[in-house]
């Protein structure tokens, strides 16, 4: 067999499933820069090294077709690929758009029960220090 | 929750009231089977039968919609039977009497009209919760998504305090949180009333505290829109600009007809997701973000465990994680405080404005988490809530009355449509369903119906049918099972092509503004 | 006695081009690949207490590196996994190196391992330890009838997790019979009893090298392990075998020929 060009690697990285509120530890593959597995991490406080279904293959989304791999807008009815320079600009102007005309209360913000604490701190900052309402909300009622 | 999840293989009874666990949160399933091989006891309320319920000892099988009458029945059978914590009640609580007067008239017979469960059942049930040594209340969404949600949830704590069973290991009323990080999300202001940590942003104080700590001035003091609220205003044409982050409101939200006219009423709408989902296609503009794989940071579990994930490949394509995505917006919107390089950075900004977080950091959550409160670095975390006292000290019970759901069958709509999860599916599925082997366990959406309803129906196993509700109607194939009791049916949400909540009911419970997503009244018919 | 670190450094410096071995990062040990002397993961290797399936590991790095040597710690059952699937030809032996490593007194109680040491041991001392026999004494002391209720009960319990097959270094197949629609109804659980654990159990005959690391896995405490020793136990009854022992002996259930040999006959 030829040589092999893959670069030689296999890691595993320390994560936590993202498929319900246990929380259970898992340990993602990562062969090359593809995810390739997941293994129960055994010493973690919640799942002692068991999983569901789910947390057993919750790799295998992440190379899915279906992933949005670069920003969108909307033109002519179409929503076509764009840099991201062009797409955060006009997310910026639709929503400091409504907020100059209708008022911060016209603008609304949905957070995410699946993305990171970080980053839900930061959109609720964004909601209440940048557009000045606090219309932010996610889905814990759904 | 309250206590801890690995508390409940030592708890010697437990009542399971409104989650499906094994199928919602498979390994606290399999720790409540654990508990009952070491002798808890095992109640299970629900009104399907589901696989916990076969290792219950009773099994409560109430109409949907009735959960303060039940619960209610429970604590007048404890009450009336004496099992009652009175030192735990006269050290720990307020309003006992009143408590007692209004449960009065729930007794069990009565309880058994208005829910269907038997008297005897509901006794049987009161005793094994109030006689152990330690009882703990676990539920969910079964309990939460009702108009009457918020009494649901009152009563639970009357329940609980009313025999002792908080504050201790093993005790507890303990809510699952359904999504990996809504307590998170909830934790870190991700709701319209509260800064991080529950910090009112009515209060005065608290609104210059972070006035001062974000560099900004007029920070508003008025609580603002919740999720359904949002689509209101929106279909009202008030809201005129949404900003959607890691959601699928289009499969998610009830009454998902509302939804899409709400949606195309928008001025503006930005979509940030990592798949294609059914949301997009009323987008301006759609972001594509990093998954968990892809980036750094915390969420915080069921038990208030923070946790991390950590990047373990570089994102698809040009995807950005979403903390990134949301500071280059602050910074273009000329927004200061929104420079970050690293989830690390925002995470050391969230513990100087919220004391629960205070103590935590990266390093020391390593691979095991720490429980909140931390307060303090040196402070080892929070397993259990309320040992001592309660935050407003006393516990204070609260008496509730039942009401009926906001919709109940009638002629038209005679059957009563509840809906759940699956054990292989998350939420909208957008990726369990790229997920193989998920979807090769199953991949289609089905209506679970009673062997009696379908005969009168003409309906056989298998077949397809149609569902309808005030709101709208979905095609799908009927499962014929006892499962469910007669006159009620069940859907599961994750499929978009026959979305369960098109049915849904999107009337709130007027204090926590829930939808009622698990009763509505619906029909079904054969194609 | 040398340390892990140097061994490593050995290894690598003697030809391989990756060691697969464990480290402690953060207080959690896991399996790591150490590909150069100079990298930083050999601060922190660590053989720890907990185990891996090391062997289901290396069938993909094999597969996916077919030019590479890698070394690789072994305990004894990681050994026993190796030599069985080289005789199924999922594992070449030429291109690997194994360091053993015995498992401590307190470990191989804890686990209840037949042997827990390998062949050559480069780390820890040779102990003894005895297999559990509670769980098949139990169930042999049960009639008929009573067995089979009582495996329906374990099983009763199973959210089909798939862990018992994902963990188990001895499971390779590209399609699973598991998730075969006419033997098992896809969606449902528990899953079909007994078919489900049959056929697993089945599979497993003539292969397990009771590792143990399936009921490690088992969100619920099936004690599948016993399971998979008692029909271990049968087999060498009657067949005089036992997976995992030595390179030479023959697995009396190869007698359809190899993959290898299926080969060759496709390509005449």
């Amino acid at each position: 067999m030829a040589e092999n060009n893959n670069e030689l690697s296999y890691k595993l990285v320390p994560s936590t499933c993202v498929y319900c509120g246990t929380g259970c530890g898992v340990l993602l593959e990562v062969t090359g820069n593809r995810l390739s597995g997941t293994l129960p991490q055994k010493d973690h406080p919640v799942s002692r090294g068991a999983l569901c279904i789910k947390g057993w293959s919750v790799h295998e989304f992440v190379h899915s077709p279906r992933r949005l791999a670069r920003p969108m807008i909307r033109k002519d009815g179409e929503l076509v690929e764009t840099d991201w320079e062009t797409a955060l600009q006009a997310v910026a102007t639709g929503l400091a758009g409504a907020r100059d005309e209708h008022g911060p209360d016209s603008v609304g913000f949905f957070a995410s029960a699946r993305c990171s604490n970080e980053e839900n701190y930061l959109l609720q900052k964004l909601a209440r220090a940048a557009v000045g309402t606090n219309n932010v909300d996610h889905c814990a009622r759904l | 929750m309250t206590n801890s999840i690995g508390e409940l293989e030592d708890a010697e009874a437990i009542l399971v009231v409104g989650s499906n666990t094994t199928e919602q949160h498979p390994i606290i399933g399999e720790k409540i089977l654990a508990a009952v091989r070491k002798g808890a006891r095992l109640v299970v309320i629900d009104p399907r039968s589901i696989h916990l319920s076969e290792f219950a000892e009773v099994f409560l099988r109430p109409r949907p919609g009735t959960e303060v009458a039940y619960l209610n029945g429970l604590i007048n059978a404890i009450v009336s039977e004496g099992l009652e914590d009175v030192e735990f009640i006269a050290a720990r609580t307020e309003g006992f009497e009143e408590l007692k007067k209004s449960v009065a008239e729930y007794t069990p017979q009565k309880v058994e009209e208005i829910s269907g469960v038997p008297a005897e059942d509901l006794e049987a049930a009161a005793r094994i919760y109030a006689g152990a040594g330690s009882a703990s209340i676990v539920y969910c969404m079964g309990i939460t998504q009702h108009s009457t949600g918020t009494d649901n949830v009152l009563s639970l704590a009357n329940l609980a305090m009313l025999t002792g069973n908080i504050g201790r290991p093993g005790t507890g009323v303990n809510p699952l949180r359904g999504q990996n990080n809504v307590q998170g999300a909830c934790d870190l202001g991700g709701l319209p009333n509260v800064y991080t940590g529950y910090q009112k942003v009515a209060d005065e104080d608290v609104a210059r505290k972070f006035e001062e700590a974000w560099g900004v001035e007029g920070l508003s003091r008025q609580p603002g829109l919740t999720i359904t609220e949002m689509t209101d205003k929106a279909s009202e044409g008030e809201l005129h600009a949404l900003f959607i982050m890691g959601e699928n409101p289009m499969v998610s939200d009830p009454d998902i007809n509302h939804v899409r006219e709400a949606l195309q009423k928008l001025d503006f709408l930005a979509v940030v997701d990592i798949m294609e989902n059914e949301t997009m296609e009323f987008a301006h503009v759609v972001l594509p973000a990093a998954s968990f794989a892809e980036k750094d940071g915390t969420i915080t579990n069921t038990e208030r465990r923070v946790q991390r994930i950590r990047k373990a490949i570089e994102p698809v394509g040009e995807a950005k994680a979403d903390w990134e995505i949301i500071a280059l917006l602050g910074s273009k919107m000329g927004a200061s405080g929104f420079d970050f390089a690293s989830p690390q950075e925002i995470f050391e900004e969230i513990r100087r404005v919220t004391p629960s977080y205070a103590g935590i950091t990266y390093e020391r959550l390593g691979t095991q988490g720490l429980q909140w409160p931390c307060p303090a670095e040196d402070h080892p975390g929070t397993p259990i809530l309320h040992m001592e006292s309660f935050p407003i000290g006393r516990g204070r019970f609260t008496p509730c009355e039942f009401r009926e759901p906001a919709e109940t069958p009638d002629a038209e709509y005679p059957l009563v449509l509840t809906t759940g999860r699956l054990l292989f599916h998350y939420h909208t599925g957008t990726m369990t369903r790229r997920s193989p082997s998920l979807v090769r366990e199953i991949d289609r959406a089905f209506v679970e119906v009673n062997p009696a309803d379908a005969s009168e129906l003409g309906i056989r196993d298998g077949e397809a049918v149609k569902v309808s509700s005030r709101r709208g109607s979905v095609e799908v194939n009927a499962k014929v099972t006892e499962k469910v009791g007669k006159g009620i049916i069940f859907m599961p949400f994750h499929f978009a092509e026959a979305a369960a909540n098109t049915l849904t009911n999107s009337a709130l419970d007027p204090v926590s503004k829930i939808p009622e997503l698990k009763v509505c009244a619906a029909s079904i018919e054969k194609l | 006695m040398s340390d892990l670190k140097t061994i490593v450094k050995e290894k690598l410096a003697g030809g391989a081009d990756a060691f697969l071995c464990l480290k402690n990062e953060e207080g959690t040990v896991l399996p790591a690949l150490i590909t150069d002397a100079d990298s930083p993961d050999l601060e922190f290797v660590d053989v720890g207490e907990s185990r891996y399936p090391l062997g289901r590991i290396l069938i993909d790095l094999q597969r996916e590196y077919p030019d590479k040597r890698f070394a690789v710690l072994v305990r004894g059952c990681d050994e026993r996994a190796l030599i069985e699937l080289s005789k199924l030809e999922q594992i070449d032996l030429d291109r690997l190196v194994m360091v053993g490593v015995a498992c401590s007194t307190e470990e191989a109680e804890a686990c209840g391992c037949p042997r827990p040491y390998p062949g050559d041991i480069a780390l820890g001392e040779k102990v003894e330890a005895a297999p559990g026999r509670e769980v098949i004494d139990e169930v042999e002391s049960l009639g008929d009838a009573e067995r089979l209720g009582w495996w329906k009960e374990q099983f009763s319990r199973c959210i089909k997790c798939y862990g018992c097959r994902n963990i188990c270094p001895m499971c390779f197949c590209k399609d699973c019979a598991l998730e075969n629609p006419h033997l098992v109804e896809p969606g449902v659980i528990p899953p079909d009893f007994p078919s489900f654990h049959i056929i697993r159990a089945l599979d497993m005959t003539g292969r397990c090298i009771d590792c143990g690391l399936c009921e490690e896995a088992c969100p619920a405490d099936i004690p599948l392990r016993s399971l998979y020793r008692k029909m271990q136990d049968i087999m060498e009854d009657k067949l005089e075998y036992r997976a995992g022992g030595s390179v030479e002996e023959k697995n009396p259930l190869s007698f359809l020929g190899t993959e290898h040999d299926i080969e060759k006959l496709e390509q005449e």
